[in-house]
C-alpha cells in the first residue's frame, strides 16, 4: 500500500489523535485489520432488534461507599 | 503426586500423603521443567513449604478448611499477592499496584488454606502474543515445546497439565482460560460475569474480565470456584451469588437437554480430528441420559465483533497515557490489540453494548429449550509457536479458530475440557456453556462426561518420560 492510501491515512490519524505513537511499519500492518474490523462494528448497527433496546450499561448517582479490594 | 486436586484432597484426609509431600512434589517438578515450559514469573517455595507445614498441622489438628487445604495452587500474574509482585508480565506496570495485598480471591483461597506455589506467566497485560524482545519467559506447551500453550493464561495452563501444581487461578475476556485449558488439555472453568470478584486483578475489559479455576477436572473446578465465589464490596459488578458445590460424583445425564452448535466452529483449516472428536463427544452425552438437539448461537458474530470492541475500548482507558509515552515498552501484539481501541468510537462502544444485550435476550429464548449449549472450544490444536515470535504467523488468521468471545460477551459461564486429541498428539476441548448463574449444571454435565472418559487424566509424554527419569 502507498503513503497516501486512504485506509493508512485514516488508521494513523486515528492513532496519533489517541497520541499513540506507532511506526510506519505498525500502522500498515494495522490498516490490513482495518476495514474488517469497521465491517464488524457496521454491523452491530444493522440488527433491528436492538433499535430501541437499552445497551448493557447502568450508571447509578449514588455508587456507595468505595471499598478497598485488601480491606 | 494424585493427578487431581479431589485425589489429592481425600490422600490428605486418608493420611497417605501430606501437603509438604504434595508441595515438594509440585517444587521438583518445576524444578526440573519450568526453564523449559516458561510456566512460573516467581516461585515462592519457602512460602509454600510453610503454609503446607500449616495445613499438615491444622489437618492433623482436625482443624479441616475444605478441600483446597495443603493443595498447591498456582495464581496468573495479573491478580495481586501479598507474597510478591505483581508484573501483568509487562515492563510497564508499576510494581508498587497491589505490592503487599491480596486480590480478594487470593485472599480466599489463603483463608481456605491453599498452598501458593507462585505467580504464572500470562500473555502481557492478559492479551496478546509472547514477545521473545522482552525479559520475561516465553511460554510453551508441555505436550510440545515448539507450541503454543494458550493464552493468556498461559502459565497455569501448563503448569495444571504438567504437575507443577493441582490447581490455579486464570482470567477470562475473550477466552484467557479456556484457551490454554484446551491446549494444555486440562478444565478451565469461565464463571458467570459477576460471581467472582475481579478487583484486585489487572483490567482489561472492565465488563468482560472473569477471575475463575483451571485444573484436571471439573469437580476440581467446582471446589475451587466454591471459595473464589461471592460478594465482595469492592467489586460493584459481583453480585449476592456465592456458589456451593453440588455433589458430583455420581449420576448420568437424564433430562439435561443438550444444544450443540456447530455453525461456524469447523471453518477451513481445522484440525481433521476435531468433528469426530466432537461426534464423540456428542454421542458420549446422549449415552449418558441426555437429550440432543442441533442449535445456532444467536447473533455469533456480532457478539466476536462486541467482544473486540468492548475489550479495545475499555483496554485502551486504562493504558493510554502509558502507551503514549512508553510504547515500545509493551509487546508487539499488545500495541496491535489495544490500538483497535482507537478505531472505534464512543458510539460503537455503547452500540456493541446493546448488542450484547440483544444477543443476551436472544440467548435466554434459547436456554428455554436447552439446559446447556455445547460446541469445540478452539478449531484448531496448539498451533507452531514459532511463527508467532519471528512475527510470520498471522495471528488474525489464528482468532477464526477461536471461539470462546462469543461467551464473555453475554456473560454465561463455560467450561472447557479435553475431548481428546489430533493425530499429533496434542489435546482438543469441547465447551459446555449454560445460563447465568447456572455453573452447578456445567458442573454436573463435566463431572458425568469425565466419569466416563480418561481424555482429562492424559499428561504430556515430558512429564511422564521426567518422573520417570526421576
Amino acid at each position: 500500500m502507498s503513503e497516501t492510501d486512504p485506509v493508512i491515512d485514516t488508521v494513523r490519524a486515528l492513532l496519533a489523535a489517541a497520541h499513540l505513537p506507532a511506526s510506519d511499519a505498525e500502522i500498515e500492518a494495522y490498516a490490513i485489520g482495518y476495514p474488517g474490523l469497521r465491517a464488524g462494528v457496521e454491523a452491530l448497527y444493522a440488527a433491528p432488534e436492538v433499535r430501541y433496546l437499552d445497551p448493557a450499561l447502568r450508571f447509578q448517582a449514588d455508587p456507595g461507599p468505595a471499598a478497598d479490594w485488601a480491606g | 503426586m494424585p493427578s487431581t486436586l479431589t485425589d489429592a484432597a481425600a490422600a490428605l484426609r486418608a493420611g497417605t500423603t501430606t501437603s509438604r509431600a504434595l508441595t515438594e512434589a509440585a517444587i521438583d517438578t518445576a524444578d526440573r521443567l519450568d526453564e523449559r515450559i516458561g510456566t512460573y514469573l516467581v516461585r515462592f517455595d519457602d512460602l509454600a513449604l510453610a503454609a503446607a507445614d500449616r495445613a499438615d498441622a491444622e489437618l492433623a489438628a482436625g482443624h479441616d478448611r475444605g478441600p483446597l487445604h495443603g493443595i498447591p495452587f498456582g495464581v496468573k500474574d495479573i491478580l495481586a499477592t501479598a507474597d510478591g509482585p505483581t508484573t501483568a508480565q509487562s515492563l510497564v506496570l508499576d510494581r508498587t499496584w497491589g505490592e503487599g495485598r491480596d486480590a480478594p480471591v487470593v485472599a480466599r483461597l489463603k483463608a481456605a488454606g491453599a498452598v501458593i506455589t507462585g505467580k504464572t506467566t500470562t500473555m502481557e497485560f492478559a492479551c496478546g502474543m509472547p514477545d521473545p524482545a522482552k525479559p520475561f519467559p516465553v511460554p510453551r506447551n508441555p505436550w510440545d515445546l515448539e507450541t503454543w500453550p494458550g493464552g493468556s493464561s498461559s502459565g497455569t495452563g501448563s503448569g495444571v497439565a504438567a504437575g507443577m501444581f493441582l490447581a490455579g487461578l486464570g482470567t477470562d475476556t475473550a477466552g484467557s482460560i479456556r484457551i490454554p485449558a484446551a491446549m494444555c488439555g486440562i478444565t478451565g472453568l469461565m464463571p458467570t460475569f459477576g460471581r467472582v470478584p475481579k478487583s484486585g486483578c489487572v483490567p482489561l475489559g472492565y465488563s468482560l474480565d472473569h477471575i475463575g479455576p483451571m485444573a484436571r477436572s471439573a469437580v476440581d473446578c467446582a471446589s475451587v470456584l466454591e471459595v473464589i465465589a461471592g460478594p465482595h464490596a469492592s467489586d460493584p459488578d459481583c453480585v449476592d451469588a456465592p456458589f456451593a458445590a453440588p455433589p458430583l460424583g455420581e449420576g448420568d445425564l437424564a433430562g439435561l437437554r443438550v444444544g450443540v452448535v456447530r455453525e461456524g466452529h469447523f471453518p477451513d483449516g481445522a484440525d481433521p480430528a476435531l468433528p469426530g472428536l466432537f461426534d464423540d463427544a456428542v454421542a458420549q452425552l446422549t449415552a449418558l441420559g441426555a437429550t440432543v438437539v442441533e442449535v445456532e448461537l444467536p447473533y455469533r458474530a456480532e457478539m466476536m465483533t462486541a467482544d473486540m470492541v468492548t475489550m479495545a475500548a475499555e483496554a485502551l482507558a486504562y493504558h493510554r497515557t502509558d502507551m503514549s509515552t512508553r510504547w515500545t515498552d509493551y509487546f508487539a501484539a499488545t500495541r496491535a490489540i489495544l490500538a483497535q481501541g482507537a478505531m472505534v468510537s464512543g458510539a460503537d462502544y455503547v452500540q456493541a453494548q446493546r448488542m450484547r444485550r440483544a444477543a443476551q435476550l436472544a440467548l435466554r429464548g434459547l436456554f428455554a429449550d436447552v439446559d446447556v449449549v455445547v460446541c469445540p472450544t478452539l478449531s484448531v490444536a496448539a498451533p507452531p509457536l514459532a511463527g508467532y515470535l519471528d512475527g510470520t504467523a498471522e495471528i488474525l488468521e489464528l482468532f477464526t479458530h477461536i471461539h470462546t468471545g462469543y461467551w464473555d460477551s453475554v456473560g454465561n459461564p463455560v467450561l472447557a475440557l479435553p475431548m481428546g486429541h489430533s493425530a499429533a498428539g496434542l489435546p482438543l476441548s469441547l465447551q459446555i456453556a449454560g445460563r447465568p448463574f447456572e455453573e452447578a449444571t456445567l458442573l454436573r454435565a463435566g463431572a458425568a462426561f469425565q466419569r466416563a472418559t480418561t481424555h482429562h487424566l492424559r499428561v504430556p509424554l515430558l512429564v511422564t518420560a521426567e518422573t520417570a527419569a526421576a
